[in-house]
Parts: C-alpha cells; structure tokens; sequence
C-alpha cells in the first residue's frame, strides 16, 4: 500500500523535495551573512541600543520576503496533493480499481491519507525551523517574535497549518467527489479561517496584561510583548489610540481649546492635552501579551490547527467507508 | 450445487430514482451467468452491490455465502471489472502488478504476466498510451490474478473492436476452464449476441426489474414461439403465458412461457432462440415500467 503512496507522488514529491532545497540553500546562505552582520553591529555598537536600532539589519530584498512566502506553502500543498488525494479516484474511477483489491478502505485512506499529512508536517516544519533560524537576528533586534508575522512563520505554528491545510483538501475533495471545487474550498476557507483566528481569536488566548498610567508620565510596554493596544481611556471607557487621531471628536469641552495645537498639525502642546485629559479622568492604557506567553500562544494556536484537522480527517474517514463507490 | 450468488427483494434507490427494484436471483457456482438488459436497466447497480461497492437501500444479498462487505477475506473472494476500466492512466502494467500484489494477500503475478505476454501487450509502457482493447487486457488480467471465485465484469465489451472481444472472452473462458468449477462468472451487456456464445446462465433486467432468470436451456425448452391465423389469443392464455405478441392481418405470432403442451390445432409451435427470449421479455418488461411510470404520475 505506502508504495502505491510513493508509485503515485514520487514526482510530486522530488519536486516537492528540491524547490525545498533550493529554498533552504538561499536561506542559509543569507542566514549566515545576515548573522555575521549582526554580530559586526553588536561589536560596533557596544549594547547601545539606539545604534543597533538606527542601522538597518535586512538587506536583501527577496530572501527577507521569505517568511511570507512560507504562508502559502500550507495552502498550495493542500490544493495540489490534498484536494485530489481522494476526488481524482473517483473522477478517474481508480476508486473502483483501489477498493476491488482485498484491502479495506479504512486501511486505504489510513495509508494515503497518513503519508500525506506525514508529508505536509514535514514541508511546514522543516520551512519553520529554517525561517526560525534565519529570524534570530531579526527577533534579537526587535526583541519579539510574537507580532503577527513572525509568529505565523516561525516556531511550531507552521506545522499546524500545514497538516490542517492537506485534511481539509482532503476532506474537501472527499466530500465535493471533485478536485476543482475542493481546491477552491482549501483556498477559501483556510485563507479565510487563518484571518478569523489570528485577527479575532489568537489576541484572546490568554486575557491580556493591561496596563494603566497617569498621562502625564510614559509607559512603554516590554519590547518580548505582543502589544494589542496603547492609548488614552477616559472614565467612562472613551478610548483613543496612540496616534490621537480621533482625539478631536471625543476630547472633553474643557480641553477643546488645547484641540488646535495637535488636531491641526500646529504644533500645539501635546503635554498640556495629556495634563488637561489626566485633569478630567482620563488614564493612559497599554494593552499587550506579555514575551513569556509566545509558547504558549504558539501550543495553543498549533493545537487548534490539528484539532480541527483530526476533525475533518475522521469525517473523511466515516464517509469514504460509508459511500457507495 | 452450491450457490455463489443469491439475492432476495434487494432494491436500491438513488434519490428518487429505483436503480433496482425487489431484484430476487440466484446464480449456481461455477456458472458463467449473462447479466442482460437494456441501458439504465440496473445491471451496474446490481453487480456493484455484489462487489460490495455500493450497499442496498433494502433487501439482502449473499455472495459465497455471506453479505458483500468491506473485509478482506471477502474482497479477496471477489474480481470486479467496471465498465469504465479503471486503471492509472500513468502507471504501466508492471506497476499495477506491483500494486496488487501489495494490496491482496493471495495474487498470482504470474498470471497476469503470462497472460499480458501472450497478448503481446507492453508492460513497461503507461496504460494510458495503449488501445483500449489492451487497456481491457491489462484489466482483466489484474482481476484475474487475484485469483476471485466470483467474477464480476460490467460491460466487458463496450469499448471493444470484434477482434478485441474475442481475445477478451477467449481470456475469460480459458480463465472458466482453468478453474475448474471454482469461478462464477457475471458478465453484463446490453447486446446477447456478445456473451450467447459463453454464458450458461442468464439473469435479465428491464426497467429496475428482474425480468427472467436461470439456466438458458432450461429457459428455452419453456418458452415456444407460437405462429397461427387464429386472432383470438384467449384460449392460449388460459394455459400459457404470452409474453410477446405480434398481430398481423394474416397471422399471430406469439411468444410464450409453456405450461404443459400445446394442443390448440390453430398454432405451430416453433423453437425460441435466445435473442428472441430476452428481447421480448426486454419489450415487457419496459412496458410495464412505462406503464409504472404512467400510474405513478397519475397518482401524484
């Protein structure tokens, strides 16, 4: 059985296999030079952060966009081997050849279906580990890794998507009989599934740290931390963001006047604004998830992936066994 | 003699459509049985149940004494060709040898290769560069080398040229002989005239129901072809049953299924062939079916 598996994506696979190689070869070699200045900036600057932060540390333009290259490897996998995986037997009817043979469907779909995910955690695990690793100067100089970015490329994330990317083509193409239709599925819904997550679910995983302050002094939240937000709150629960670009509609009457320095671009005392809105109430907030948290942000959002993965994996199963061929 | 095949009121039902209706057959062991009946008259439906491709919306069938299932001790039992011979149009013949003999526990790999090499047909080369006939070849020489004890080909000839189906059905019979007994065979077709000539043992379909079945001699000694210039049936059809009948200005022709001599002096009885058999049983069965249909519409 795994090699009707290996007879049927050996090609797939050694193309698979070496646009990876290729991959990881340009990484590493831009991962060492790009280690090797930053090591240089440490010794020039001394621990001086103000010059580690004024030199630029990415140059080459098309290696730096590689982490977001990654993001569509999941969903490209699961479109070209997941979606097919079950759907094109059956458009062919190679379905009535595969299940004619004295081997169960469940021990089938267990086989190929297995190799598959096996594969696509592979991809999405060995792409982290390299993005990972090119990062560590990029992540030392920003001092964090769980910004949204970074986070979806590197560490074990990656591995998440990746399997559950290849069981909803699987499912998709299972469940539509056809391999053009599941694509679009994967496309969709994982894109779309991705976005609801990290915009809307991942910043609540864990309640987040938030931080009050008197406006007339500052706050700046640890650089490891993911910062959701920062801004002015008044008593009533009035926010405005860092920025103060929405200052102008909520400001109080009483610091209306101060409104033309900052609103206009004049050059108005923000200090006295920040005094008059402390006057009436108002606090500084920061709202951020603290560095500590990145890993288990990462456990919690890869273990989402593969629960619904598992899902739709058994879904497949309980319908291959059940369908009339 | 044992029975391979056995079916009781099995019915399936796709949707709103009767695929099969109240089919209730059986088949000897060791017979190689005709499956006959025009298109959309449920044979495909029929033998993938038996295959254990597709599962009966009602009734039961037993193959090899049990209920077609998805275990290997039963799918090792059974060969099942479909009509759209499916093969991987990208792998050789030598790849799917290979395929099934990973995937079945009892093959005979050298079966298929000395069949395919009889035939002179490539093993290395992808099955989707040969001709159809080859395609079938290679096939039915997979099948075969499972080794089945019930063999089941949905439309074998289809996609065949005359020459293409003589090696096919020389491969089949040669296949019948080398077992000695221990295969049943079921082959499906629109057309008699294809599998006349190797089948023992017929079942026939029209409109989603059995029409007739059993052994063929046995059929053909009950059924007579009854020619006369009397045109009141009536008195036939008190003793027989007419399946068939045919009026024209001079005379009546009627094919009938005999129960007990025929004494009318009006009639001559005449032996029925086979083709005649199964196309007036065809035209009866659609009929009814048609008229099915009508009451049905009426009804809602």
């Amino acid at each position: 059985m795994t090699w009707l598996v290996w007879r049927q994506y050996r090609a797939q696979g050694a193309i698979a296999f070496g646009l990876l190689a290729a991959v990881a070869a340009v990484v590493l070699i831009d991962g060492f030079q790009m280690a090797a200045h930053w090591h240089s900036m440490l010794v020039t600057c001394a621990g001086n952060s103000a010059c580690l932060e004024g030199q630029p540390l990415v140059g080459n333009g098309v290696v730096s966009d590689l982490p977001y290259v990654s993001l569509i490897v999941p969903v490209v996998l699961g479109m070209l081997w997941g979606a097919p995986l079950v759907a094109h037997e059956l458009e062919t009817r190679t379905s009535d050849f595969a299940w004619a043979q004295s081997v169960t469907r469940t021990r089938w779909l267990t086989i190929k279906a297995g190799w598959l995910l096996l594969a696509a955690a592979v991809c999405g695990g060995a792409l982290a580990a390299l993005t990972t690793w090119w990062s560590a100067p990029i992540n030392a100089w920003q001092g964090s890794a769980f910004e949204p970015g970074p986070f979806d490329t590197q560490g074990i994330v990656p591995v998440g998507y990746a399997v559950f990317a290849m069981a909803l083509g699987i499912a998709a193409g299972t469940v539509a009989r056809r391999t053009l239709p599941a694509i679009a599925v994967v496309l969709g819904g994982f894109i779309g599934l991705r976005l609801l997550i990290s915009d809307v679910l991942r910043p609540h995983y864990i309640a987040a740290v938030t931080h009050y302050y008197s406006l007339t002094s500052s706050f700046t939240p640890p650089t490891s931390a993911w910062v959701l937000g920062q801004g002015a709150i008044s008593r009533t629960g009035v926010v405005v963001p860092q920025g103060w670009g929405s200052l102008g509609y909520v400001v109080p009457a009483a610091c209306r006047s101060l409104l033309a320095g900052p609103a206009t671009g004049k050059g108005g005392s923000m200090s006295a604004m920040f005094s008059c809105l402390q006057a009436h109430g108002w606090r500084g907030f920061a709202s951020y998830q603290p560095g500590y948290r990145y890993w288990p942000f990462q456990g919690i959002e890869t273990g989402i992936y593969v629960l619904l993965a598992a899902a739709l994996i058994a879904v497949t199963f309980a319908i291959v066994r059940r369908r009339d061929a | 003699m044992n029975t391979a095949i056995e079916t009781h009121e099995l019915s399936k039902r796709y949707r709103r459509v009767r695929a099969l209706t109240g089919c209730t057959v059986t088949v000897p062991q060791g017979r190689v049985c005709a499956l006959v009946g025009p298109n959309g008259a449920g044979k495909t439906t029929l033998l993938r149940m038996l295959a254990g491709l597709a599962s009966p919306t009602s009734g039961t069938a037993s193959v090899l004494g049990g209920a077609p299932r998805q275990d290997p001790g039963f799918l090792s039992e059974i060969g099942f060709l479909a009509q759209e011979i499916p093969l991987y149009r990208r792998l050789s013949a030598e790849d799917h040898i290979r395929i099934g003999a990973r995937m079945n526990q009892r093959w005979d790999a050298s079966l298929a290769h000395t069949r395919l090499a009889e035939l002179r047909i490539p093993l290395d080369q992808p099955v989707g560069t040969l001709s159809g006939g080859q395609r079938a070849q290679v096939a039915l020489a997979l099948t075969l080398a499972k080794r089945p004890r019930v063999l089941l080909l949905d439309e074998p000839f289809a996609a065949l040229d005359p020459l293409a189906r003589q090696n096919f059905l020389a491969t089949l019979t040669s296949a019948a002989a080398d077992a000695e007994g221990g295969l049943t065979l079921v082959l499906s077709s629109h057309l008699i005239t294809d599998l006349e000539r190797v089948c023992d043992h017929i079942i026939l379909l029209a409109g989603s129901r059995v029409q007739i079945y059993g052994d063929i001699d046995t059929l053909l000694t009950e059924h007579k072809v009854l020619v006369g210039s009397n045109h009141d049936t009536a008195a036939i059809e008190r003793t027989h049953t007419v399946v068939q009948a045919v009026a024209t200005a001079e005379r009546s022709t009627l094919l009938v299924h005999l129960n007990g001599p025929v004494t009318d002096p009006a009639y001559q009885a005449e032996d029925v062939t086979l083709e005649e058999l199964v196309l007036a049983y065809m035209g009866a069965g659609e009929a009814s079916a048609a008229k099915h249909l009508t009451t049905v519409g009426e009804g809602s």
